[in-house]
């Protein structure tokens, strides 16, 4: 897995990152960034069981971008360092993960990693937990974490060294 | 609607319309008939039956056979690309293209996830 940009900044004076790269494309890049405010500015799903997600999926998937991440708004909904630490191999038996975000994590688990996990049971659990609407707000955020995870390590924008790094959330623009 | 992400926003409209312009940016970036090869390639790695190009040709189009073998590795080796596999493909299409590949096959993957666990299912 490369550190070294694969792909040019598409901004002068700018290294290649996430966003200068995507300059190259600038109708993906606005479209993708009104699509991710709109994701986590929508509260039908709390941001906290979004970023559990989120940090699942950036472990299965090894981006140590997505990794060493944190958007405020979970922060502020009590997703502490020692509950993100618990979202790994074995988070069934975390007794700081709620019933909710282990639904959550299985769920995840089958989509980036093996459908298979997707029990019978598994998908009771979702659903007791989970209002259809919350599933398909769900099933957008892993498909963007996964694809978005998946192009950074793919360009080569993974980062040398990176130590956590708390981000606002992504918002909406302020209606003029 | 296309697609299972696509079909399981259709309670959540606002959302629904924003991850249609945003895939529709990625497949015109990249051309429909370029986005049809690799999403066939990269749904073929998932053992998935994607609707083939519009022509109904084999996936010998325009996209280059770098780029192909490029993409049947998201699915499951995205961390053992290496840079002389970036390079090859970038050679092909130039760095832009590139970059709307990128989106591309790595969107195709994970539509492809969502289908088998029947996410559209799950919220209908």
């Amino acid at each position: 897995m490369s550190t070294t940009p694969r792909v040019s900044s598409a901004i002068a004076g700018e290294p290649a990152h996430f966003s200068s790269v995507l300059a190259h494309q600038p109708a993906i890049a606005e479209a993708f960034t009104e699509l991710y405010a709109a994701f986590w500015g929508s509260d039908v799903l709390a941001a906290r069981i979004k970023e559990v997600a989120r940090m699942r999926n950036a472990r299965v998937t090894e981006c140590g971008f997505c990794r060493n991440v944190r958007f405020d708004k979970a922060l502020g909904q009590g997703l502490g360092e020692e509950i993100v630490d618990d979202i790994d191999w074995g988070y069934e038996t975390s007794d700081k993960l709620s019933d909710a975000e282990k639904a959550v994590l299985k769920f995840t688990d089958a989509v980036i990693h093996d459908p298979e996990l997707l029990t019978g049971d598994a998908q009771a659990a979702l659903q007791r937990h989970l209002s259809p609407e919350q599933i398909a707000e769900l099933g957008l955020g892993l498909t963007l974490f996964l694809a978005l995870a998946k192009a950074l390590i793919t360009m080569g924008l993974e980062p040398d060294v990176m130590g956590r790094t708390v981000l606002p959330t992504p918002a909406p623009a302020e209606m003029a | 609607m296309n697609g299972p992400v696509a079909s399981a926003l259709a309670g959540s409209p606002v959302l629904g319309a924003k991850f249609e312009a945003f895939r529709s940016a990625a497949h015109d970036a990249l051309g429909e008939e370029f986005t049809a090869q690799i999403r066939h390639a990269v749904a073929q790695v998932h053992g998935m039956g994607e609707t083939p190009p519009p022509s109904n040709a084999p996936p010998s189009g325009n996209a280059p056979a770098a780029a192909l073998a490029y993409a049947r590795r998201i699915p499951f080796e995205h961390t053992a690309i290496t840079d002389a596999d970036a390079a090859a493909v970038i050679a092909e299409i130039g760095e832009a293209r590139f970059v709307a590949f990128s989106v591309v096959a790595a969107l195709a993957d994970a539509e492809c996830r969502a289908q088998k666990v029947d996410l559209a299912g799950l919220t209908a």
